[in-house]
C-alpha cells in the first residue's frame, strides 16, 4: 500500500482537478498512468445515529469533503434499482437492494456541513419519468427527509430529458470500449462534483455492482431502452436497459455510435465495456458504498438464488476504480481476477477495463486502505 | 313479491330455449347435450344442496317457437326447486308481449324476471333490468340490476406471449376486471345491487379451468355480484362426476360461503383521497370508466361522485378532486370547487375555470400542468387537456402524490387491493383491505401496506373458518404486512382507532 503525501485537502482538490482533466480530453491513451488513491473502510452493523457517525469518520480519513464540495453543485447518482415495489422477500428494497436512506442523508448531511452550494440527488428510476420524490415515496421513503439534511437539496429523474432542454454529451476519453460516447440528462454536466452512492452486490450480468455499475443507470431509456426511437430520443422511457446487453439494437442515431459494429452480442462483453466507458466519460469525484445490510448471488429480487446478507460496511473513496477494487475484495474475490474467475465467472472485469481507460487502479498495492483493513472486514458473499 | 337481495344467482341453463340456441350456433356437441337435458331434470339440484346458491336463472321466453316448451319443460325443476328453497328468476328477450311472458312466469311459480328493458311498463313480477355496461340508465336501474359486456377477470391474455406476461402502459402485466365498474354502480345506483353477467372463456375445462374464485372475489370486493357462470366443459364434467370437476365446484362454493359469511362488508364504504367527479354518461362514459380502471389498477383508492351531486368537502377526508368532464362546474359546484382549493385541496382538470389573474407555475417537467395557486390549494390544469385516460390517472396519482396513499402492495405485480370501512366515528370504526391475485399461479411474498399505525390485522381467507392474526411490522410510516402465499383473494381487518 501506498501513503499519500499531501494534505488531505491537496489530495481531493487534486482528485477533482484529475477527473476534470479527463472530462477535457477526449483522446488519451488507454495505457494511461492511473491515480495512487486512498479508501476508507468502516464497520457499521446496523442503520441508525452509528451510520452519520461512521461515514464522517470515513471521510476525514479521505482528507475530509470540503476541498471537494465548497461552493460547489454536487451531484449523487443513488442505487434505486428495479421497481419501487421489488422486494426480496418481505425485506423493504434498502434492506437488501437499494442504498439505505440513512446512508443518503448522512452522505447529503455531511456534504451539506463541508459547504456544497447545491446537492441534487439523482436516478433513473425504471420505465417511468415520474418526479424522483413520488419514486422513493413508492417504496415508503420520506424524500423530505433528504431535503432537511442539507440546506438545497434538489432530486431529478434522470431517466429522460428532465428539466434539461437538451442531453448533454460525454465523450470516452480514448474513444471508447463500446460507444465513443453518451447522451446523458444535463445533471451529468450541471455539476461540478459527481458523487456514486451504491450498493455493495453482486451482479448477475457485470459480477459485481459497485460505484461503477451504479452508473450504468445514468443512460436514459429514452435513447438507450428497449423502446427508444431509431432517430430521436422518446420524450419518455420506453422499457429498461435491454440493448446494453443484447446489443439487439443501437441507441437513437441522435446519440454517439457504436465503436465496434461486430462486437459480441454477450452482455458479460457489453455491459463492463459501458460501465467502464461511463465512469471514463463522466468522472466520478467521490464513491461511497453502502454495505450494511445487502444481498448475495445478485443485484435484485429478480434474481434466481439471492438472499440477504449483512456484512455491516461502508466504504468510500475518491477513485471509484481503488473503491470498488476494495469493495470486490472485501466481498471475498480477487479485484485482480478476470474473466473466468469469481466473480467474473462469465463476464469481462469492469475493474480491468476501466483501468485499461486510465479511471484507476484495481490493484490493492497501489491502494492505500484506511479505517478498518481488509483482511479484518472482509465478508465472503459467496459463503454467506 | 319484491326483489330478494340476499338471492345469490347462478346461470342454470336447460332447456329447449338453450338447446335450440345452441343449434343455431353449432356448438352442441354430445356431452354438453347430456349436461343440458341433465341439468332439466330436477336431480340436477342435489349440486346445490349445502351451497349458499339460492337463485337460479333460468332462460324464460326469447319470443321463439321453443318457447312453451321451455317453459313446459322447466315445471319439474320450479317445483323440486321451490320445495328445496330456491328462487328462479326467468331470462325474457321477447320484442313483443312481454307482459303475458312474465305472467306466465309468474304463473309457474318464478319469482322476479330478468328484461333488456321495461320501456316503463309494469309487470306482474318485479323485474331484474339488464343493461349492457356502457348503457345503463342509472336512474331506472331496479334493485338489482344487471349488465352484461364485462370482462372475465384476470391477465389479459392479449398481452400474454406463451408463458410470458407482456408489460400494459403501466409497466406490469394488464389485468382485467370489473372492479372500476362495480364501484361506479355503489355511487350512480345507491341501494341497489349489481349483478355481472359475464360467462367463463370457452377455452376453460376441468383440468385447465377459469378461475371461479378470482371471478367471485373480483365481483364482491368491490360490491357487486357475480352471476355464477359454469363454462360447458366443467358442466359435463360435473354431470360425469369428474373428479377434477368436484373439486373446482367446491372451491367455488367455498369462496361463495366465505363471501356470505361477511355480507356486512359489502356495506363498507370505500376509502379514498380523491373524489373522481363524473356523469360518467353519454360522450363522457368511456373516457371517465377508464380513468377509474387505471386508477383501480395503479391501487389508487378513491370515491366516486356524479356531478350532479353536492361535492364532497376537504373535511371529510379528501385531499384531492379529479373533474374529469370537458363541461365546466355549475355555479354551485364552481363554488364547492373553489372553497375546496381555497382550503388547501388539489382540483385536477382539464381545463381552468379558476379565478382570472392567477398565474400558473410548473410542479414537474413530467407533468404537463399548469398549477394555479388558489388560496391554500391549488388548482392542476392539463396543458392540452384530458386526451389520455391512462395518462390522467397517472398524472393525478402523481399530482395527489403516493404520500397520501391509502395501501400499496410490494411484489404486487399481478395483484390489486381495495380499502374500504365503517366507521362509528371520525376516527374509530372497521377497516378492510381486500387483496386480490388476478394470476392463475400464486403470489409470493406480497406485503401489503396501509398508512395506519396498526399492530396487527385480522387475517381472512376462503376455506378457514377462523382468521388468524396478523402480526404488522412497523415502517416508516404506516405498517407492512407480509402476505401468506395468496391463491386468489384474502382480506385483512383493522378495528380500533385512527384506521
Amino acid at each position: 500500500m501506498t501513503t499519500s503525501t499531501c494534505s488531505r485537502r491537496k489530495f481531493l482538490g487534486a482528485m477533482g482537478a484529475a477527473a476534470g482533466a479527463w472530462m477535457a480530453r477526449p483522446a488519451m491513451s488507454l495505457a494511461r498512468s492511473t491515480p495512487a488513491a486512498r479508501v476508507a473502510v468502516g464497520t457499521c452493523h446496523e442503520y441508525g445515529p452509528e451510520v452519520l457517525e461512521t461515514l464522517s469518520s470515513m471521510f476525514d480519513q479521505l482528507g475530509g469533503l470540503e476541498g471537494l464540495v465548497r461552493g460547489k453543485t454536487v451531484a449523487i447518482k443513488l442505487n434505486l434499482t428495479g421497481l419501487a415495489t421489488d422486494r426480496l422477500g418481505y425485506l423493504p428494497a434498502e434492506i437488501t437492494h437499494w442504498v439505505h436512506p440513512e446512508v443518503i442523508g448522512a452522505t447529503v448531511h455531511l456534504l451539506g456541513q463541508a459547504g456544497a452550494q447545491r446537492i441534487r440527488l439523482l436516478e433513473s428510476p425504471l420505465v417511468t419519468t415520474e418526479p424522483l420524490e413520488e419514486f422513493m415515496l413508492q417504496a415508503n421513503w420520506e424524500p423530505r427527509d433528504f431535503l432537511g439534511a442539507a440546506s438545497r437539496v434538489e432530486f431529478e429523474n434522470t431517466n429522460y430529458l428532465g428539466y434539461g432542454k437538451e442531453y448533454s454529451r460525454f465523450w470516452v476519453p480514448g474513444g471508447g470500449l463500446m460507444f465513443k460516447g453518451y447522451d446523458l440528462n444535463h445533471s451529468y454536466e450541471d455539476c461540478d462534483v459527481f458523487v456514486s452512492l451504491a450498493k455493495l452486490k453482486e451482479h448477475v450480468t457485470a459480477g459485481v455492482t459497485l460505484s461503477m455499475k451504479n452508473c450504468f443507470g445514468i443512460t436514459p431509456c429514452t435513447i438507450y431502452g428497449d423502446g427508444a426511437p431509431v432517430d430521436e430520443p422518446s420524450l419518455t422511457p420506453r422499457g429498461g436497459r435491454g440493448p446494453f446487453h443484447e446489443m439487439n439494437r443501437l441507441p437513437s442515431k441522435s446519440a454517439p455510435p457504436i465503436v465496434n459494429a461486430n462486437a459480441p452480442k454477450d452482455a458479460g462483453y457489453s455491459v463492463p465495456r459501458v460501465v467502464a466507458d461511463l465512469v471514463a466519460a463522466r468522472p466520478v469525484h467521490l464513491a461511497v458504498i453502502d454495505g450494511i445490510h445487502s444481498m448475495a448471488g445478485g443485484e435484485g429480487p429478480w434474481c434466481d438464488h439471492v438472499r440477504h446478507v449483512q456484512p455491516g460496511l461502508l466504504v468510500a473513496g475518491t477513485n471509484c476504480v481503488a473503491t470498488d477494487a476494495v469493495c470486490t475484495a472485501l466481498m471475498g474475490f480477487d479485484p485482480m481476477a478476470d474473466r473466468g474467475a469469481p466473480p467474473f465467472e462469465t463476464c469481462d472485469s469492469t475493474l480491468r477495463l476501466a483501468e485499461q481507460l486510465g479511471v484507476g487502479s484495481r490493484d490493492l498495492n497501489q491502494i492505500e486502505v484506511v479505517g478498518t483493513p481488509i483482511a479484518k472486514a472482509r465478508f465472503n458473499f459467496r459463503s454467506a | 313479491m319484491n326483489l330478494d337481495k340476499n338471492w345469490l344467482p347462478m346461470k342454470w341453463p336447460c332447456g329447449p330455449l338453450e338447446l335450440a340456441r345452441r343449434n343455431k350456433a353449432g356448438s352442441v356437441k354430445p356431452d354438453l347435450k347430456e349436461a343440458l337435458e341433465a341439468w332439466e331434470r330436477p336431480s340436477a339440484l342435489e349440486l346445490l344442496k349445502g351451497t349458499p346458491i339460492n337463485c337460479l336463472i333460468v332462460d324464460w321466453a326469447a319470443g321463439v317457437r321453443e318457447d312453451l316448451d321451455q317453459q313446459q319443460a322447466l315445471k319439474p325443476l320450479l317445483e323440486a326447486g321451490g320445495r328445496l328453497g330456491l328462487s328462479f328468476v326467468g331470462r325474457v328477450a321477447v320484442k313483443e308481449d312481454t307482459g303475458a311472458a312474465v305472467a306466465a312466469a309468474r304463473a309457474a311459480g318464478l319469482r322476479a324476471v330478468m328484461l333488456d328493458d321495461t320501456s316503463g311498463q309494469s309487470f306482474a313480477l318485479p323485474a331484474i333490468l339488464q343493461f349492457p355496461r356502457d348503457k345503463v340508465a342509472w336512474e331506472n336501474a331496479s334493485t338489482i340490476f344487471s349488465s352484461t359486456e364485462n370482462v372475465w377477470p384476470g391477465l389479459n391474455l392479449e398481452t400474454m406471449h406463451g408463458d410470458t406476461a407482456v408489460a400494459g402502459p403501466t409497466g406490469i402485466p394488464w389485468v382485467n376486471s370489473n372492479a372500476w365498474f362495480a364501484l361506479l354502480a355503489a355511487e350512480l345506483a345507491p341501494g341497489k345491487t349489481l349483478w355481472l353477467d359475464v360467462d367463463p372463456p370457452d377455452a376453460s375445462t376441468a383440468a385447465h379451468p377459469a378461475d371461479y374464485a378470482l371471478a367471485i372475489a373480483d365481483s364482491r370486493a368491490y360490491g357487486s355480484q357475480w352471476i355464477i357462470s359454469l363454462d360447458d366443459n366443467l358442466r359435463a364434467a360435473l354431470q360425469k362426476g369428474n373428479v377434477q370437476a368436484k373439486s373446482i365446484w367446491e372451491k367455488i362454493c367455498q369462496t361463495l360461503a366465505f363471501c356470505e359469511s361477511h355480507r356486512e362488508w359489502q356495506r363498507f364504504q370505500s376509502q379514498g383521497v380523491l373524489a373522481v367527479v363524473s356523469d360518467f354518461r353519454g360522450d363522457n362514459a368511456y373516457f371517465s370508466g377508464e380513468v377509474l380502471n387505471l386508477l383501480n389498477r395503479r391501487q389508487v383508492q378513491f370515491r366516486i361522485i356524479e356531478r350532479s351531486t353536492s361535492l364532497p368537502a376537504l373535511a371529510h377526508g379528501l385531499k384531492a378532486i379529479l373533474w374529469l368532464d370537458k363541461q365546466v362546474p355549475g355555479a354551485e359546484q364552481h363554488s364547492q370547487l373553489l372553497t375546496f382549493a381555497r382550503q388547501g385541496g388539489l382540483v385536477v382538470a382539464g381545463a381552468y375555470w379558476g379565478p382570472a389573474g392567477v398565474q400558473p407555475t410548473k410542479k414537474d417537467p413530467s407533468l404537463q400542468y399548469n398549477m394555479y395557486n388558489v388560496g391554500k390549494g391549488q388548482i392542476a390544469v392539463a396543458e392540452e387537456g384530458f386526451n389520455d385516460p391512462y395518462q390522467v390517472a397517472v398524472d393525478t396519482h402523481l399530482l395527489v402524490s403516493r404520500r397520501n396513499d391509502l395501501v400499496r402492495l410490494y411484489n404486487s405485480e399481478t395483484t390489486n387491493c381495495h380499502s374500504s370501512g365503517e366507521f362509528t366515528s371520525p376516527h374509530h370504526g372497521r377497516r378492510l383491505v381486500q387483496v386480490l391475485n388476478y394470476s392463475s399461479d400464486p403470489a409470493d411474498s406480497v406485503t401489503l401496506w396501509v398508512n395506519a399505525r396498526v399492530a396487527s390485522a385480522r387475517l381472512w381467507q376462503p376455506g378457514t373458518k377462523v382468521a388468524p392474526t396478523l402480526q404488522g411490522v412497523a415502517a416508516s410510516p404506516g405498517t407492512d404486512f407480509g402476505l401468506p402465499r395468496l391463491s386468489v383473494y384474502c382480506a385483512l381487518e383493522f378495528e380500533g382507532t385512527n384506521l
